[in-house]
């Protein structure tokens, strides 16, 4: 297993704990004064999820149980957008090389894959230089960038 | 027409070095099919019956006569000289060979075309009505908007991987020549009481073995908002929508389950809260777009024109062709002129390499260079004088292009059906052939009118059978191919499913059967009564007897 950095950030080493979002769990890890990171699945709806904790962590992966399971992009817009999760977003699972870049603008930092794929993802993570909409690492829709530097600011919803 | 900018260059042509490595990989042993196949549908290579099949894109169904002439070239070089015109206005190749695909898309990009997400399960070409910016009928030309979805939809972050392929339509107009409502959202643009422009906006309308006719969220969101609104819908349904069975992960399952309202609400509650973030562009980038689709300067002329209309005295087929094949022009003068491509004995929406680079000379000739194509399957020269129309038919009747059926009984919707399609259980053009042999006669398909038959040879609906004023659907009965028949759908602004009649038909008896429910609609309407308006008033009943007792 191979851990790849999309966006150069320092990774966390934090141990990672499956958030079953239990009141006794939420308890347990607001009590910590240690930094900690969460495990969610891409069944976790938004709604459920205590926004505290959320924006305390220092890590979260979603673990995508395959690759087409789209629900783990909006999961992760969903961190960076409504609960300002700014710590480290991890993809576990078997998400594929080719998706990388998707990944990476929809807010992950890194992922975790086969050693067999390691080179693949990091080919991938930099393919497009030219994009459609404005995201999570910073990129400006080229709806935004046409019309001026003034609007290059703009930051994703 | 909208013309590539150096970001949608870049765009484009990263793409097809991406596709490039990704065959190259296959190719190689890297990848297996089963690792392959999810790349390769996310840019409209499907592995069909024979071969792959190759969809391209026409966004919203317009293309430059270059565009064309490339179509015909790509149909040449790399297939056996023709191209499939779909229902959701795009091209098929039947037989390209997997290391041909990357070359392909080179030549496509060259001309700024693409076959980027015309498969896999996300955002689809938009499609919209095929005589946008040349009809009077128009509030205003839908194209802007549906370039705007189509840059917005393009490698989405959030969006390319959702439960199920998703479909968007728009029409500028009340008449609704775009079947917005069996999508998985529907736009029909609106002016509000201050003169805004702004969109109805539909969801869960669909075809396949549920058919739905798409429900009204919201009666107007306002220009400036449509991406922002888009996207909250996008993102309820990518995390609510059904992943553990295919046949119920459309949007329409999702929109029945909540009740429509609820799920409006969830959207408007998701929208107000994103409102205000630049998901949507800026204005002068609207007006950037908009530019591209400026009407174009057409000189006003004369209404009649005497060679026209002696033409039109002499020549029965001619006559035919001005009544049925050619409609009016917002500009005085001018009109469209619909080339039918569902010659009798034909394969509906076929075009052979000669036949398109002939259209592409006709369109520089007569149409300003502009072609369009219909999700019926025909082509449209939509800038034409009136007074060329003589020489136009002349040209076009001379390359088997000159049918005058457009609207009328063969005018047939038909998927690929089970000589192409991997998924069909029974064959639709063998169907759509003989039914048009059946009625092979241009006085008698003019007197029955309008009547719109749309065939599909698998319960996936891809010939719109839902849809059709007759509808036929191919199934497999042990073995054997059974079509049932259905009446009374619609995909305009009236939309209607059409109901089974009965039990199913042979391939000879279904064609006979459609010729008695004809029979009955002629003995049952009323003055100027169409076929649909006749089934309407007086029900299934007289049909289902009709064709039972005879059968």
């Amino acid at each position: 297993m191979k851990r790849i950095n999309l966006t150069g950030r320092a990774l966390s080493d934090v141990a990672l704990t499956v958030f079953d979002q239990s009141p006794e769990a939420a308890q347990e890890l607001a009590g910590k004064n240690a930094p900690y990171g969460l495990i969610l699945t891409t069944e976790t709806a938004y709604s459920d999820l205590d926004p505290e904790l959320i924006e305390k962590a220092d890590l979260i992966a979603i673990d995508f149980p395959a690759f087409g399971d789209g629900r783990g992009f909006s999961l992760a817009v969903r961190l960076r957008k409504d609960f300002n999760f700014t710590g480290e977003l991890r993809a576990t699972g078997p998400v594929i090389p080719d998706q990388a870049q998707f990944l990476l603008r929809a807010g992950f930092d890194s992922v975790d894959t086969d050693d067999a794929r390691a080179a693949a993802f990091q080919k991938a993570a930099g393919r497009f230089t030219a994009f459609y909409q404005t995201d999570y690492t910073g990129n400006t829709s080229v709806a935004h960038t046409r019309h001026g530097p003034s609007q290059r600011e703009r930051k994703a919803s | 027409m909208y013309a590539y900018d150096p970001y949608d260059k870049e765009i484009v042509n990263t793409r097809v070095e991406e596709f490039r490595d990704q065959v190259n990989r296959r190719l190689s042993g890297e990848l297996t099919e089963e690792e392959f196949r999810p790349l390769r549908l996310m840019n409209g290579l499907y592995l069909q019956l024979h071969a792959y099949m190759l969809r391209v894109a026409i966004p919203y169904g317009t293309l430059s006569s270059v565009q064309m002439r490339r179509l015909a070239l790509i149909a040449r070089k790399y297939d056996k000289g023709y191209g499939h015109f779909t229902t959701r206005q795009n091209i098929q190749y039947n037989w390209p060979k997997l290391v041909d695909t990357p070359d392909i898309l080179l030549d496509l990009a060259d001309v700024e075309m693409h076959a980027i997400q015309t498969s896999g399960n996300c955002i689809r070409n938009v499609t919209t009505d095929q005589f946008s910016g040349a009809t009077a009928d128009e509030i205003a030309d839908p194209r802007p908007y549906a370039e705007l979805i189509r840059q917005w939809s393009t490698f989405h972050p959030e969006f390319s991987f959702l439960p199920r392929k998703f479909k968007i339509a728009i029409t500028g107009a009340p008449s609704d020549r775009a079947a917005v409502k069996w999508h998985d959202i529907g736009l029909v643009v609106r002016k509000n009481d201050a003169g805004d422009i702004g969109f109805e906006v539909l969801v869960g309308g669909g075809m396949g073995r549920t058919p739905v006719i798409a429900k009204t969220i919201r009666d107007f969101i306002p220009e400036a908002d449509l991406l922002g609104y888009l996207e909250a819908i996008l993102r309820v349904y990518n995390e609510q929508g059904r992943r553990d069975n295919k046949y119920k992960a459309r949007i329409k399952i999702l929109v029945e389950a909540l009740g429509s309202d609820t799920f409006a609400d969830l959207v408007e509650k998701e929208w107000q809260t994103t409102r205000h973030h630049p998901i949507d562009v800026p204005e002068a980038e609207i007006k950037r777009i908009e530019a591209f689709f400026a009407p174009p300067p057409l000189e006003v002329l004369p209404e009649q024109d005497p060679a026209v209309d002696e033409l039109a005295a002499n020549n029965f087929l001619f006559h035919a062709f001005l009544k049925n094949n050619v409609r009016p022009h917002k500009v005085p003068g001018h009109v469209n002129v619909t080339i039918s491509l569902k010659p009798h004995g034909g394969i509906p929406g076929d075009a052979t390499d000669a036949q398109m680079d002939l259209v592409a000379d006709l369109a520089d000739t007569y149409s300003l260079g502009e072609i369009r194509v219909s999700h019926e399957q025909n082509l449209i020269l939509p800038h034409v004088a009136r007074r060329d129309l003589p020489e136009l038919y002349e040209a076009l009747s001379r390359s088997g292009l000159g049918t005058a059926n457009v609207g009328l009984i063969s005018d047939i919707i038909a998927c690929p059906g089970l000589d192409y399609c991997a998924l069909a259980n029974a064959r639709s053009i063998p169907i759509a052939q003989n039914l048009a042999k059946r009625f092979d006669d241009i006085t008698r398909l003019q007197d029955i009118g309008e009547l719109k038959v749309k065939i599909s040879g698998c319960i996936n609906s891809c010939g719109h059978h839902h849809a059709g004023h007759i509808g036929i659907l191919g199934v497999d009965r042990k073995g054997e191919e059974v079509y049932q028949l259905l009446l009374g759908g619609s995909g305009a602004e009236d939309a209607s499913k059409a109901q089974i009649l009965g039990p199913g038909f042979d391939e000879n008896g279904i064609v006979d059967a459609v010729e008695t429910v004809v029979a009955v609609y002629l003995g049952e309407r009323q003055d100027g009564e169409k076929f649909l308006e006749t089934y309407r008033r007086i029900g299934a009943d007289p049909f289902k007897e009709a064709v039972y007792e005879a059968h």
